[in-house]
Formats: C-alpha cells, sequence, structure tokens
C-alpha cells in the first residue's frame, strides 16, 4: 500500500525577520490510489509540504510516511514534478525521460521502451529528438510528466505542473493527467492555486491556510469518476467551487493584508 | 566587487539567440570573414603607408617585405625548436590552469564559505599584472620553460575558477532538487546535471584563460626566457632587425587568430544543441 500519511508535521525557516513557520501541524492522509489537491494561497507552504513528502527537505517536526515507510529522503518510487520548468536544456526529450531510467540503472533496451512509452503517454511522439529550447512552455511541462512517469512510481507529487499555462492549456493538460490517472492509478497529491482545476480533478481538496501553513478545510469531491470538463457546468461542482472560494477569499485577503503589511513596517523611512 | 564574463546567449535570453538558432554555421563563418577582412584592410594601410613615407621602413615595414620572410621563417630549421617550446609551454598552461581551475572553482561551490573568503583575492589577480612575479618564479624554478608554465597555468586558473564557480552558483536550483529526487550520486549530479548547466559560464572562463596564457608565455619569454617565440621577438628587436621581428609577430598574431577560431568552434559545436541545430 502506497498511500501518504502525514502526522503532526511542521517546517520553520529562519529569516531575516524571524522564523517563518511554513507548514504547521499538518495531519491528514492520502489513500492509495488516491488523488487529493492542495489549493492555497501563494506562500502558505505548498511547495514546501510537498518537498518534505519527496524527502527533499526534512521537517522540524512531525513526519510523514509513504507506503506505510517514514519518508528520511528521497525516493525512486515517489516522482516529483516541479513548480518550475525542470526540463533540462541541454538534453533533447529523448534524453530527458531517459536521464532518471539511467540514473536508476534500468536496462539500457529497457530505458528507451518505458521513455517512448510515456513520451507517447503525454502525446509528444515525434518530438522525442527536440531539445526544450524549440518546445513551448505546455510541451515543456509535458516533458517533465513524462519523465515524472517513466520512473513508473507509485506515488505523483505535482507541484503546480500547469502554473504557468494559459487556462485552456492547463485544463487540456489536466484532463490528461486525469486519463493518465486512471491508466496507471497512482497515488497523486496535487497542487494548485487554481480551485476549479482541483475540483475537476481529485477526489479531495486540502484548503491550506497562509502562515502559518496549516490545512483549514478538507472537501470530499463526491462527483463522478470518469467526469470530464463539461462538469464544470453543474450545480453540484458550483456549490464545491463556492464552499473552497469562501473559505480561501478570506485566507488570501488575510495572507494579503499580512504581506503587505511586514514590509512596510521593517522597511526604514528614506 | 565580482569580475563576470557574460556566457553566450543561454537559453534564458530568448530575443538574443534568434540570428543564431537559424544560422549557427553562417554566422561563425561571416565572423571568420570579418577578421580576415580587418587583417587584410590592416594590411594595405601599412603597405600605403610606407609607400607613401609615412614613417620609416624600421617601425613598421611595409608587409610586402615582411611576408616573404615569415614564410621564409616557417621554412628555415631554426624557427621549430623555438615554436615547439613556445606550443609547449601552452599546452601545458593550458591543461594545469583549466584542470586547477575547474577543479577550484567546484570546490568553492561545494564549500561557499571557502569559496566567499578567497574570491576578492583571486578577482584582484585580475588587476595584479601576474607576469610581474616572474622573478619570483625564475628564482623559485630557475630560468627554464617551467618557470613560464607556472605562472602561465596560475593566469589560466584564475578565469576558469572564478566563472566555474559562478556558473555553478547560478545553476538552477530546480535542476539540483531534480537531481536529488531522481538519487543522483553526488558525481551524477555534478557532472550530469550541475557542469552542462553551467557551461557556457566554464567555456568562456577557459576562453579567456586560454587566451592568457598565450599573452602570459610570450610575455615571460619575452622578458627573460633563453628561448621561445617571444625570446625570438625580444632578441630581434635587440638587434635592430625590424623585418624579422616583425616576421615572427605576424607567426605569433596568426597563432593568437587560430587559437581564437578553434576556442570558438569548439564552443559552438559543444554548446550548439541547447539551441536549435
Ligand atoms: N529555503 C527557504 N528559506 C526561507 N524561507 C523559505 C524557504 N522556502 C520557502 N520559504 C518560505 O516559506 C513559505 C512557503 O513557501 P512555499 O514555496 O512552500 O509556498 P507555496 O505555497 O508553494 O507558494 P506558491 O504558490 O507561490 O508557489 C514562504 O513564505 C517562503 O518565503
Ligand atoms: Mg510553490
Amino acid at each position: 500500500m502506497t498511500g501518504i500519511s502525514i502526522h503532526e508535521l511542521g517546517v520553520a525557516f529562519s529569516a531575516k525577520d524571524g522564523r517563518v513557520i511554513a507548514v504547521d501541524g499538518v495531519t491528514q492522509e492520502v489513500p492509495e490510489r488516491g488523488f487529493v489537491s492542495i489549493v492555497g494561497p501563494s506562500g502558505c507552504g505548498k511547495s514546501t509540504l510537498l518537498s518534505v513528502i519527496a524527502g527533499l527537505y526534512a521537517p522540524t517536526s512531525g513526519h510523514v510516511e509513504v507506503g506505510g515507510r517514514r519518508v528520511t529522503g528521497p525516493d525512486r518510487a515517489v516522482g516529483v514534478m516541479f513548480q518550475e520548468d525542470s526540463t533540462l536544456p541541454w538534453k533533447t526529450v529523448l534524453e530527458n525521460v531517459r536521464f532518471p531510467l539511467q540514473v536508476a540503472k534500468v536496462p539500457k533496451s529497457e530505458q528507451l521502451t518505458r521513455a517512448q512509452q510515456a513520451i507517447d503517454l503525454v502525446g509528444l511522439g515525434g518530438f522525442e529528438r527536440r531539445h526544450p529550447a524549440e518546445l513551448s512552455g505546455g510541451m515543456r511541462q509535458r516533458v517533465a510528466l513524462a519523465r515524472t512517469l517513466a520512473m513508473r512510481p507509485s506515488v505523483m507529487l505535482m507541484d503546480e505542473p500547469f502554473a504557468a499555462l494559459d487556462q485552456q492549456t492547463r485544463l487540456l493538460l489536466g484532463a490528461e493527467v486525469l486519463r493518465i490517472w486512471r491508466e496507471t492509478h497512482q497515488t497523486v497529491l496535487f497542487v494548485t492555486h487554481d480551485i476549479s482545476e482541483a475540483i475537476l480533478l481529485s477526489q479531495q481538496v486540502w484548503v491550506m491556510s497562509y502562515r502559518p501553513g496549516r490545512i483549514i478545510d478538507v472537501v470530499d469531491v463526491d462527483l463522478p469518476e470518469d467526469r470530464d470538463a463539461s462538469v464544470v457546468a453543474t450545480p453540484a461542482f458550483n456549490a464545491l467551487q463556492n464552499r473552497v472560494w469562501e473559505v480561501l477569499q478570506a485566507e488570501s485577503m488575510r495572507g494579503f493584508a499580512q504581506e503587505n503589511a511586514v514590509p512596510a513596517s521593517g522597511v526604514p523611512a528614506s | 566587487m565580482t569580475v563576470r564574463t557574460k556566457p553566450p546567449a543561454s537559453r534564458k535570453a530568448t530575443a538574443l539567440p534568434k540570428a543564431r538558432r537559424t544560422v549557427p554555421g553562417l554566422i561563425g563563418a561571416v565572423s571568420i570573414a570579418a577578421t580576415v577582412g580587418w587583417i587584410v584592410l590592416g594590411g594595405i594601410l601599412a603597405e600605403a603607408g610606407v609607400r607613401a613615407g609615412w614613417w620609416e621602413p624600421d617601425v613598421l615595414p611595409a608587409p610586402s617585405e615582411i611576408l616573404p620572410v615569415t614564410a621564409e621563417l616557417l621554412r628555415s630549421p631554426d624557427f621549430a625548436p623555438d615554436a615547439l617550446r613556445t606550443l609547449q609551454e601552452l599546452v601545458f598552461s593550458c591543461l594545469f590552469g583549466v584542470a586547477a581551475g575547474l577543479i577550484v572553482g567546484v570546490g568553492f561551490w561545494k564549500a561557499p564559505g571557502v569559496g566567499r573568503v578567497f574570491e576578492p583575492y583571486l578577482v584582484s589577480f585580475y588587476a595584479v599584472p601576474l607576469v610581474l612575479f616572474y622573478p619570483v618564479s625564475i628564482v623559485l624554478i630557475g630560468i627554464n620553460q617551467w618557470s613560464v608554465i607556472t605562472l602561465a597555468s596560475i593566469m589560466t586558473a584564475v578565469p576558469v575558477v572564478l566563472n566555474t564557480w559562478m556558473g555553478l552558483r547560478s545553476v538552477p536550483p530546480v535542476y539540483l532538487r531534480l537531481a536529488a529526487s531522481i538519487r543522483c550520486s553526488p558525481a551524477q549530479t555534478l557532472f550530469r546535471v550541475a557542469m552542462p548547466a553551467a557551461a557556457p559560464y566554464v567555456f568562456a572562463g577557459v576562453r579567456l584563460g586560454v587566451v592568457y596564457a598565450l599573452i602570459g608565455t610570450i610575455a615571460m619569454e619575452f622578458t627573460t626566457a633563453q628561448a621561445g617565440l617571444g625570446y625570438q621577438i625580444r632578441y630581434l628587436y635587440e638587434s635592430f632587425d625590424a623585418v624579422g621581428m616583425y616576421a615572427y609577430i605576424v607567426v605569433v598574431l596568426g597563432a593568437s587568430v587560430l587559437l581564437t577560431a578553434v576556442l570558438e568552434g569548439a564552443e559552438r559545436l559543444l554548446l550548439r544543441r541547447r539551441t536549435v541545430r
């Protein structure tokens, strides 16, 4: 079983103006093969939470278990897709997708078949020999998705993978992710700041608060499993969206006020 | 203060590399043609100047007089020993300097505290003409090619260290997080992620370093050595053989143009794949 369980997790950073508590007392569970989204205002600690689950940061307190085993460092069974463009510009699409397999010492012929499969799955067939500089932002994120999929992780951590893209492309790629998830049934934890994207994709939405980053609401999405983008027009979808929006709006305003208040008092008048 | 050499068009500069993107070969050919054009133009001016009596032939003899002597020089048996000596010094200084520069640059990156302590000294090396330490080098090592190689290696290493370090520091953090998440070993992280990402900076440093090695080598030979192209230039200068001296200068100029072209070609070849073929 490869669910994720988070126990009393806390992460603090020491910054110039004191300690920043990025994640505070988070206790949550992603069931095996579940698809959970996290929404929250910018800077609330979503990336930090994901990094800790990925084993890239050690938490200040609490711990995370993936598949029942305590996370102490990165694990190849946990695939991570980053918020920033992480395609390596000196490698072709195929080389990028193959890279983790080479590092994991997968036999060469298997590397190629698995990479090719992943490339086809994200719809980049025909672009294998291109370099990232020749691709659009959306295509590069597909490369990153293919690279993560080629590892065949049992858990996928996706940090706003399509945030930099326009609404239409984001919805299209979201639909791709959903289609792939239905095929592979991995456990997915998906970070986004787009409420409709979160509801459209996931079975459960966690709403995170701004500083300290806590999970302040958990919304179960009881929409049909095989839904597509047309569900956006239904009243059930609207009701969910309103519920998340209400919580988030109050939170975002608090975060905005806080963010603008802190530097104003810290900067000496000149 | 940091001395930074601008790396060639990285992938972030989206507007700039456009021309290169479409016809990289052509751009290279154009720049070589332009260089040759300038040299030819300079030659014609020099020729015209002497003929018109703007200056004495002792100051700058006519190219029509220098070039045949250069051709003769290249064929004469006296030329090879000096050229070989200079070449040897140059090759050794580049090898040692670049290797040391890469190692120290990577070391600074791995131990940022150490780097921050040494950076000001390294940067000040740019301002100090290292050639001044040649006497010290002679006293320590003796009048032989190793005193030249030692100092020229240091001159080469300085820009390589600074650029390697700078390049590694500017690697997007997400590449390193990616490397960590797929469990790259420290060596894999360095050689397969960090160094390739820093390559444009590193190459800019290597190019500078190699040019410094050439300048340093010739300059040190010029002052005290007993052999080498720089030594010949000085020897002929002191024996008032202007034409002979310029023949050697032409050889050194030709070598430096060739060296620059080779380095540029190598850089284009190695970084080509980041943009479009
Ligand atoms: N390495 C670090 N050092 C100090 N503070 C950090 C560090 N990383 C993150 N923070 C702080 O922790 C908080 C949470 O950052 P995080 O990147 O997790 O936010 P986020 O929810 O992912 O935001 P966004 O939606 O903008 O990506 C921020 O206030 C940030 O300033
Ligand atoms: Mg983030």
